[in-house]
């Protein structure tokens, strides 16, 4: 019987063309601009890295003396200063944990094949690649040796390797950064991410560098952070020795802790380190501070989505609704003009529940439809979105999930907006249509 | 077959109360063939609506076939209706969007009737009137004549055993209304009960029984004189 109800709802909309493409239309719109803002939304707030996202934490540490507020909602800064990463980082927990900080550099080769240019470039220690799930094409990371002796290596990504080399395996050839050359250990595969995750201070949409290289050139080389470096008290720094003393924070931490147990047992480190901080004049609070957030309480404690994201979606959904009542209307008019052939079909046994059925039917395929030409039309609408931002460069896409919604959406309003004309179609009283048909 | 006893039907606005049938009392035998006539407004398209459950009625009993038709919520009516009773309209009420064979098809399909069972009856009808070339027309393509063949031949193909006509000549010229009629004498020889109700005299004397609605009653019926009929009016 679906199958007959289908050639019916066809039927109907080849016989009124024009009310079914405006339905259709209306649908399509509303569709696409629903479409279009739950699409950002979704990817904004997907989570980047679902089978480890509760395996990697952040750490914060509270350095600030008494009486000292922060912007973040617990007074708590968000990056660690040098010297705790440091520290952090060559404690014996976890296994796997990385310090890292954003820089840039000019990117040139000993040719003139390639125009210098400006590169963003991540500054990290080796674990980086294996916790956040960082694939090679060519080589691999640097050794655990080349990162203590800071050695002049980098990875790079394979977008840059394509621009610099044509694609080709270009381990072990030189690439200069600024004055000084680095060799190529490793090249990375594609890396699609969404939402620059393990670094929310330079912006969460933003690309993912093209440049990694060990994070004790820092020192070495004095590198300064492309990112935030953000400072509580006074301090007279003069050098660059200075600054890595000092109580500025401008370096990101995470640590891997795959069991509550190591996260208890990390908490307990952190604690300590803290207690023996204190010991040295720093940390003055009275009570140890520190947070691990996993990847999705760090995400939303930044706000990556922001309320005006939730505010146009919410937005969307009400133009959603209102062209909904717009082909609530035309439905209406539409299936009680059809009301002397319910008429016939009830005189001639059809239960009111399969006229409702049949008209139910007719409105899940305008939805279908509607919800293809609105999946175009969101498409046109990310599209634009895209080439008006760089920014939304990645998030403004429709996913599987999204394309797949798109339809179920449609089609749910729809039978929603379907349910009253259906319901006074089919108490159609026979007896007054016959006749006068 | 069919009994009413009482039946009564009340149409109800805020300001009047219209008796359109009041203790209309009927008994109708397997096999009969019945007209109804009587003036405009008398009440015979609501008693072959209330007999074709069309519409209920305010107060009396209607047995249907031994069922109580009064006790049949909405979904079982339309079950009963599509079971039991094919209709005939004066203006065909043929769907516009299907052709013959779509049509006749269409009471089939809610009864349930496999495809290929389907295909057999409304073949079957379709040649029982005369059009089976036709099968792919749509219905403004034919005469009204043929359109009224159409639609006989839809009342036919769910095999009922009650045909319920309203003015079924009405909209015909009276070679057309001659033939359609002699489809009706025919169906009804074949075993089918029919109540048509009609305006033309002519039509009337045609059928073996008749009977006259006025102001909602049943005024008066002529026994028709053919033996078998005479004994089942006599036995109602």
């Amino acid at each position: 019987m679906l199958l007959h109800y289908l050639d019916l709802s066809w039927r109907s909309f080849k016989r009124t063309p024009l009310v079914s493409f405006l339905m259709v239309l209306a649908i399509a719109i509303g569709i696409g601009v629903t479409m279009t803002s739950l699409s950002v939304y979704h990817m904004m707030s997907a989570d980047p890295i679902p089978h480890k996202s509760s395996q990697l934490y952040t750490v914060q540490l509270q350095t600030m003396d008494e009486g000292h507020t922060w912007w973040t909602g617990d007074d708590i800064p968000m990056q660690l200063t040098y010297q705790d990463a440091v520290n952090l980082h060559n404690a014996s927990i976890p296994e796997k944990k990385v310090a890292m900080m954003r820089t840039g550099f000019s990117v040139y080769l000993d040719s003139d094949k390639v125009k210098p240019f400006t590169g963003e470039a991540r500054m990290t220690t080796p674990d980086f690649f294996n916790m956040f799930d960082v694939s090679f094409i060519y080589g691999g990371v640097w050794s655990e040796q080349q990162e203590q002796s800071a050695a002049p290596v980098v990875v790079i990504s394979k977008e840059l390797n394509d621009k610099l080399f044509a694609g080709e395996n270009s381990i072990g050839k030189l690439v200069y950064l600024d004055d000084d050359s680095y060799q190529i250990v490793g090249v990375i595969a594609d890396w699609p991410l969404n939402l620059k995750y393990y670094d929310l201070n330079n912006g969460a949409f933003n690309k993912v560098e093209d440049l990694f290289l060990p994070f004790s050139l820092i020192k070495a080389n004095q590198l300064t952070s492309w990112g935030n470096s953000n400072g509580w008290k006074h301090e007279d720094i003069r050098t660059f020795a200075d600054r890595l003393q000092s109580e500025q924070v401008w370096i990101q931490f995470w640590a891997q802790l795959d069991t509550p147990e190591q996260k208890t047992a990390y908490g307990d480190y952190l604690i300590s380190y803290i207690e023996e901080q204190k010991k040295r004049g720093r940390f003055s609070r009275e009570k140890p501070e520190y947070s691990l957030r996993d990847v999705n309480q760090w995400m939303q404690y930044n706000n990556v989505v922001s309320e005006d994201n939730k505010i146009l979606v919410g937005l969307s959904f009400m133009f959603l609704a209102v062209c909904l009542a717009n082909i609530l209307g035309l439905l209406l008019a539409k299936f009680l003009r059809r009301a002397p052939e319910v008429g016939v079909r009830r005189a001639l046994g059809a239960s009111k529940r399969q006229v409702f059925l049949q008209h139910l039917v007719e409105v899940a395929m305008l939805g279908f439809i509607g919800g293809l030409l609105g999946i175009v039309l969101a498409q046109i609408g990310l599209l634009g979105v895209r080439q008006s931002y760089e920014y939304y460069k990645n998030i403004a896409t429709m996913d599987l999930a999204m394309l797949l919604s798109a339809p179920v959406i449609a089609i749910t309003t729809c039978i929603i907006a379907g349910l009253y004309p259906a319901w006074l179609v089919c108490r159609t009283n026979p007896a007054i249509y016959l006749k006068s048909q | 077959m069919l009994q009413m006893k009482n039946i009564s039907k009340v149409y109800q606005t805020e300001m009047v109360q219209t008796h359109a049938l009041r203790d209309f009392n009927l008994n109708v035998n397997e096999g009969e063939f019945i007209a109804v006539t009587g003036p405009s407004g008398s009440g015979k398209t609501t008693f072959l609506n209330i007999a074709g459950m069309l519409e209920p009625f305010s107060s009396g009993e209607y047995l249907l076939d031994g069922i109580d038709v009064g006790k049949l919520n909405d979904n079982q009516r339309a079950d009963c209706r599509n079971q039991k009773i094919g209709f005939i309209f004066q203006g065909f009420n043929l769907i516009p969007d299907l052709n013959l064979y779509e049509n006749i098809e269409v009471p089939l399909r809610y009864r349930g009737i496999k495809t290929h069972e389907r295909k057999r009856r409304i073949e079957q009808c379709l040649e029982q009137v005369g059009l089976a070339s036709r099968a792919k027309h749509l219905p403004q393509q034919l005469s009204g004549g043929q359109q009224q063949r159409v639609a006989i031949a839809r009342a036919l193909a769910g095999e009922p055993r009650f045909l319920l006509a309203d003015e079924p000549t009405g909209n015909l010229d009276s070679l057309m209304a001659r033939q359609v009629m002699e489809l009706l004498e025919q169906i009804n020889r074949n075993g089918a009960t029919i109540i048509m109700v009609t305006h033309d005299p002519e039509l009337a004397r045609r059928a073996p029984r008749n009977i006259q609605v006025v102001d909602g009653q049943l005024a008066d019926f002529t026994l028709y004189q053919g033996a078998q009929n005479l004994k089942n009016v006599a036995g109602a």
